[in-house]
């Protein structure tokens, strides 16, 4: 066994021949992603974002605005839109609309939360929501570029990125981060990549099924003894190679990362078996009924992969082809109904699991959109992109939950109380996990960069996490 | 009497501080803080300026050094203002310092002196006498390292193959050169493959990460940047053609206000294969600015090796630029406007006049064609829906906007089932509409013939001679705040860009840049690319950091060497292929990959070179290799970019339809050219190029991570792309013959080598085995081609 250091100053390959598996890496070469200690004690060990991709209306889930209802159908008073520019209405000269859910004071905290979240509502004393989150971008994939990596250009490390590169990961056999979508984004992979870090951080996509991973069976036609003899063949030339080369780690490392990626193809589908999870924990996540089954098995896998020690799930609910909160701009009714259906029962079911199996207070769990919807009308039926104000939530990780945080105006439609921009939020995630912001650094293009940049003021983590209303 | 003495000792120190103080100020705080750099305002070059101070008040206050600015910034009293950044000056140097403020900081007598940059890398290189072997023997034997060996030349030409082609050497192109008995084989070698178009493909790769080339634009509907690859292959032709670096600087800055050369003209496609969001109209000055940034950050760190983005919210602090400078640049660009450069200016306007009257013609067919659908339409999906119950008809029947939610599922669910399809309308239609049908249908294809991307190529040019002006941003009041207009860097001695002459059609600013950038003066230009050569040769830089010479950058291994290069680089008409030469036949890089024992132990990372780096195939050298080796390699170059077939797992993810974002090409033949020719689109990148650590297109790469991972093992080992290779290799191997004979073609196809008797018995066994296994020796011969690409000695170079 070496130690970290010793391995730099051996493997003189700099750090990339070092940065092996962002999926596994042998013992003997531990590098980039094994787990590394904090700059102070964490509240949690890991993070499941769950990101609602398209766009959630706050004015309809968890920022209740009665005063839409009062003046439905009137244009915003005075200057009220001034300055506010979105993708299709005009600010001027939409209508208000209120929402056509009723919201109801939910569990002894009375946190409001709309009737499109019943079993989300019994969880409402776990829930800490920020009302008062706000983004400059109005646009899909900039704002979702801009929710994660904190810059509306894509190109920047996104918070999974920073969080693994930060802490590394606690099980060596599976990527440290685990991304699992609906398929198309709007943001494409630049939403989960590691931007100018090392590449062994960025995000690795799960798929449901027998084939978690790509590339990870063997290829049509070759049965597994075929494929054994194959990589045996592989490692023995190798190992002759080598023989030649010992002072060369990287050539060594190549030849682990075989013997692992096989080892892989056995163990990667068990993460994803989840036919061994009782009937009651697969009901629980709402697992064979039709519409929340998809999102219900990625929230039971990303309990299953929390458990073993994997440090940042991105779950993302929603796609550019197919079902999508974005649908809300024709028709709020029907996307956010069916959106919040696919959505509702697996997340509180990941949550009273996560609490009955004691890992809520070692999980951050974090709900949020690119941005929310206008409280003004698209065309009949719909509502548009709104960064100005929305709303988030957080629970898990000794969060106090039951409560809200800061506020938008009368109509939802800036946040004007404890302003939290998206720094904010990442800078208290971080810390969350143990981390300064301040002090997470990366130099490149001769800056130590930072993911909230020059920001990050307005990290709220003593809020989350005391007592008080 | 203690006092008295301590007091006589300062006197008597003092009467040398002056000059000594004033050596120590040009030394560590002159490079930002004199002559025209002046950050934050301060002067520290007389001392007037010094006590007149900067935005943050007077830097000394004579006699009393504990509440002089200059003091408490040297002695980093307050963590937010320690100078100078880095490294603390020695308690030595404070000393000096503090004694003469208290003494009163007189400036000495002596005449002022001029003030020079500071930093190593803002002065013009010269040449040392000496070659490249003799520099780096003399590192070598001052740190007491002993060099390895020359490398054989079945090493060597490998090596010098994969390194200016991206390719393997033939094996009869390994016989020749390992039996060459000419003095100058090695020579010829070089020369060859300096000569060959494959040189260009290779390098223009290197040039394309660090202008973030890609064929479409980013964000959320990834439109292509239609001709961008027109770009490329400008860029593939300049490094075959060993266009001048000067030139080829000068043809990407200004190719538009420079020269009336359409081909020269093609540069400025620069500006234009980065990612913008140019089709998103709503935010256009949003998007202007981006690019501006973009502009000013790569440009200056792909052609000076400079980062100022720093500098865009406030004056850099590490390297003297100001937020001035910053936006002085950001002026150049300011008038900037995308355009097409018209390759053929009579072909050009015939495509557009063609494109006109096509356009015009298709409104018409297309309203044709769909008018003699309809009613047949209309019909079918009246008699499809007659077949539902009543419940899912009124779904269909009732206005869109006053479906109940049940009548919105009905819809959702059976839309698919009622929409008419194309052969159930052809047998429905009379023969006389079929036949009108057929005619418009033909007219439709008929203006299509022969379609070919027209003769354009991305560019840029200005407005016009007017520039949109350009402010500093201001603070605490509402912008614009002051008025800059355009200049080059003032600590490399840039100055104003004068007005144009009253008949220039643009600003020439571009111009200005241009001319400064591809200057024999210029001290950062020629060390910038000759670093940058060295370190595509070696793994790495005598500069570590190739797109930082600031003072947070590397400190250069072999300075003398560096700038011996550099200056001889400008003497040589800016050749890179002497460039090339030069290092190609040099001793360096000849040497065998096997360190010795001490150099492992003392020189682990190698930076003084005692041994040649070994490296990884980067990613299109995997891809390419293992298409060179199946012998399905198609060797044509230039043209659109290609999209290859991929498996609809391997597609996942992408931001649109993959019907639009992955448009395989039809000739499949195209599919295996080589990969600097695969459509590089900036939402997704193939499978196995990200894998291997192809960078994201999204900013400048200056330097590719060579990574291992276990996905990129999956990925070589289980993609289809490997297989169908694998099998293709089979296929040639068994031609040649079977058992023995086609493994000895194997390894000479992967390996370029025979097969030793240990490695031919262990294949045998193998393939015995694997034909029991899979049925088929065919496919045992492909599983041994399969595990042969994976192994370390395809993989790496030594």
């Amino acid at each position: 066994m070496y130690s970290r250091r010793d391995l730099l100053s051996r493997a003189g390959k700099g750090f990339g021949a070092l940065a092996l598996g962002s999926l596994l890496e042998p013992p003997a070469l531990a590098g980039a992603t094994t787990a590394r200690p904090p700059h102070a004690a964490p509240k949690a060990k890991s993070v499941i974002f769950l990101f609602m991709h398209g766009g959630v209306s706050h004015v309809d889930t968890f920022d209740p605005k009665p005063s839409l209802r009062r003046f439905d159908g009137q244009p915003l008073p005075g200057s009220f839109g001034e300055g506010l520019i979105t993708s299709r209405i005009d600010f001027r000269k939409a209508l208000m609309r209120g929402s056509p859910w009723e919201f109801h004071r939910c569990g002894k905290s009375g946190l409001e939360i709309s009737a499109l979240y019943p079993h989300l509502s019994e969880h409402a004393d776990d829930i800490a929501v920020i009302r008062s989150c706000h983004g400059d971008a109005f646009d899909h994939a900039p704002a979702i570029y801009l929710r994660t990596s904190g810059s509306q250009f894509p190109g920047r490390p996104s918070l999974g990125a920073w969080s693994v590169y930060g802490l590394g990961s606690e099980n060596q056999n599976l990527p440290a981060f685990v991304v699992m979508s609906d398929g198309a984004m709007k943001s494409g992979a630049g939403a989960y990549g590691a931007g100018y870090l090392p590449a062994v951080y960025q995000g690795t996509i799960f798929r449901s099924g027998q084939n978690p991973v790509l590339h990870l069976n063997s290829p049509k036609g070759v049965n597994a003894e075929a494929q054994r003899d194959t990589l045996d063949l592989i490692a023995r030339m190798n190992r002759r190679h080598f023989a030649e080369r010992e002072e060369d780690t990287s050539l060594d490392a190549r030849i682990a990362s075989y013997e692992l990626a096989y080892r892989m193809q056995s163990e990667a589908p068990e993460v994803v078996d989840i036919s061994k999870e009782s009937e009651a924990t697969r009901k629980l996540y709402g697992i064979g009924e039709q519409a929340t089954d998809d999102f219900g098995r990625k929230c039971l896998l990303a309990r299953r992969l929390v458990e073993r020690g994997v440090r940042f799930v991105q779950l993302y609910c929603g796609t550019n082809l197919g079902d999508d909160w974005d649908d809300a701009h024709n028709d709020l009714l029907g996307s956010h109904n069916k959106m919040c259906r696919k959505s509702d029962q697996p997340i509180a079911g990941l949550l009273k699991d996560l609490k009955s199996r004691g890992l809520l207070d070692s999980t951050l769990v974090v709900w949020s959109s690119e941005f929310g919807r206008t409280p003004l009308a698209e065309g009949k039926n719909g509502r548009d992109h709104h960064p100005y104000g929305f709303a988030t939530w957080m629970a898990g990780a000794g969060i106090h939950g039951g409560r809200a945080l800061g506020a938008t105006d009368e109509f939802g439609l800036r946040a004007v109380e404890q302003r939290k921009d998206v720094h904010d939020m990442n800078a208290t995630i971080l810390r969350l996990l143990g981390m300064d912001h301040l002090r997470l650094t990366y130099r490149y293009q001769s800056r130590d960069q930072r993911l909230t940049d020059v920001h990050g003021e307005g990290e709220f983590t003593d809020w989350l996490l005391s007592a008080k209303a | 009497m203690i006092t008295r003495l301590l007091l006589a000792g300062s006197l008597a120190l003092s009467a040398a501080t002056p000059e000594q103080a004033l050596q120590i100020l040009e030394k560590n705080c002159w490079s930002c803080h004199a002559g025209a750099v002046a950050l934050s305002g301060l002067r520290l070059d007389s001392r007037a300026a010094a006590l007149q101070g900067g935005k943050r008040g007077a830097a000394l206050l004579p006699g009393k050094s504990s509440s002089s600015l200059l003091l408490r910034a040297i002695t980093h009293a307050d963590p937010k203002l320690a100078m100078p950044p880095g490294a603390r000056l020695g308690d030595a140097d404070v000393a000096v310092l503090r004694e003469w403020v208290d003494a009163g900081a007189a400036w000495p007598a002596s005449p002022a002196r001029a003030v020079a940059p500071q930093w190593w890398s803002f002065r013009k290189p010269a040449a040392s006498p000496g070659s490249i072997d003799t520099f780096i023997a003399a590192k070598l034997r001052e740190k007491g390292l002993a060099s390895s060996p020359a490398a054989d030349r079945r090493t060597l030409i490998r090596r010098v193959t994969f390194d200016l082609h991206g390719l393997a050497p033939s094996e009869s192109e390994i016989t020749a050169f390992v039996n060459d008995a000419n003095p100058k084989a090695y020579e010829s070698l070089v020369d060859r493959l300096l000569a060959s178009p494959h040189y260009g493909e290779k390098w223009g790769k290197h040039w394309l990460d660090l202008v973030r080339y890609g064929d479409t634009a980013g964000f959320e509907q990834d439109p292509y940047t239609l001709y961008a690859w027109r770009y490329r292959d400008y860029v593939i032709k300049s490094f075959n053609d060993d266009k001048p670096y000067d030139r080829f600087i000068k043809e990407q800055i200004a190719g538009d206000e420079l020269y009336e050369d359409p081909e020269a003209q093609q540069g400025t496609g620069y500006f234009c294969v980065g990612p913008n969001r140019d089709m998103l109209y709503k935010v256009e000055d949003i998007n202007r600015v981006e690019s501006l940034t973009d502009f000013v950050d790569t440009t200056s760190s792909v052609f000076l090796g400079l980062s100022v983005g720093c500098a865009r919210c406030h004056d850099h602090k590490y390297d003297p630029i100001s937020q001035r400078d910053y936006y002085r640049m950001q002026a150049i660009f300011a008038p900037f406007q995308k355009t097409r450069v018209f390759l053929h200016y009579n072909n050009a306007r015939g495509y557009d006049l063609g494109e006109n009257t096509r356009t015009f013609k298709l409104y018409d067919i297309s309203a044709e064609i769909g008018s003699l659908k309809a009613p047949y339409q209309d019909r079918l999906r009246q008699e499809k829906l007659s077949k539902l119950s009543p419940e899912i008809q009124a779904a269909f029947t009732v206005d869109e906007n006053q479906r109940t939610p049940q009548q919105k599922a009905f819809f959702e669910a059976f839309a698919k089932q009622v929409a008419p399809k194309e052969d159930e309308i052809l047998a429905l239609m009379t023969a006389a509409d079929k036949d009108r049908l057929q005619r418009a249908e033909k007219r439709l294809a008929g203006l299509y013939n022969n379609y070919a991307p027209g003769p354009f190529s991305p560019g840029l040019t200005d407005v016009g001679r007017e520039a949109p002006r350009t402010y500093l941003p201001a603070k605490g009041v509402p912008p614009p705040g002051e008025e800059v207009g355009p200049g080059l860097l003032t600590v490399l001695g840039g100055k104003d860009i004068p007005e144009p002459p009253p008949a220039s059609a643009t600003t020439q600013r571009r111009r200005a840049l241009a001319e400064w950038l591809a200057s024999a003066d210029n001290p950062l230009t020629a060390r910038v690319m000759v670093n940058r050569v060295w370190q595509y040769h070696f793994g790495r830089g005598l500069v570590a950091t190739p797109s930082d010479f600031g003072t947070r950058g590397a400190a250069p291994s072999h300075p003398e060497l560096l700038d011996t290069l550099a200056a001889q680089f400008v003497q040589n008409g800016w050749s890179v292929k002497t460039l090339h030469r030069q290092i190609l036949l040099s001793e360096t890089y000849r040497r065998s990959s096997r360190p010795t024992p001490q150099a492992s132990e003392k020189d682990p990372e190698n930076q003084y070179l005692s041994h040649f780096r070994r490296r990884r195939l980067d990613a299109e050298e995997v891809r390419d290799a293992v298409l060179q080796s199946a012998g399905t390699l198609n060797a044509k170059m230039y043209g659109r970019a290609v999209v290859p077939a991929l498996q609809a797992e391997e597609l996942y993810g992408m931001s649109q339809p993959v019907s639009n974002a992955w448009v395989v090409t039809a000739d499949v033949r195209e599919h295996s050219r080589r990969s600097i020719y695969m459509i590089s689109r900036r939402n997704f990148r193939m499978p196995l190029l990200e894998v291997f650590d192809r960078p994201e297109g999204v900013l400048s790469c200056s330097r590719r991570e060579s990574s291992t991972t276990a996905p990129q093992s999956l990925t070589l080992l289980n993609g289809e792309f490997t297989l169908l290779q694998a099998r293709a290799l089979a296929e040639k191997a068994l031609t040649a013959g079977d058992g023995n004979v086609a493994i000895a073609e194997v390894f000479r196809r992967v390996y370029a080598r025979e097969p030793n008797a240990d490695e031919l018995k262990t294949a045998a066994e193998f393939l015995d085995r694997q034909s029991k296994r899979l049925g088929t020796p065919r496919d045992a011969v492909a599983e041994l081609a399969r595990g042969l690409l994976n192994t370390n000695e395809f993989l790496y170079l030594d």
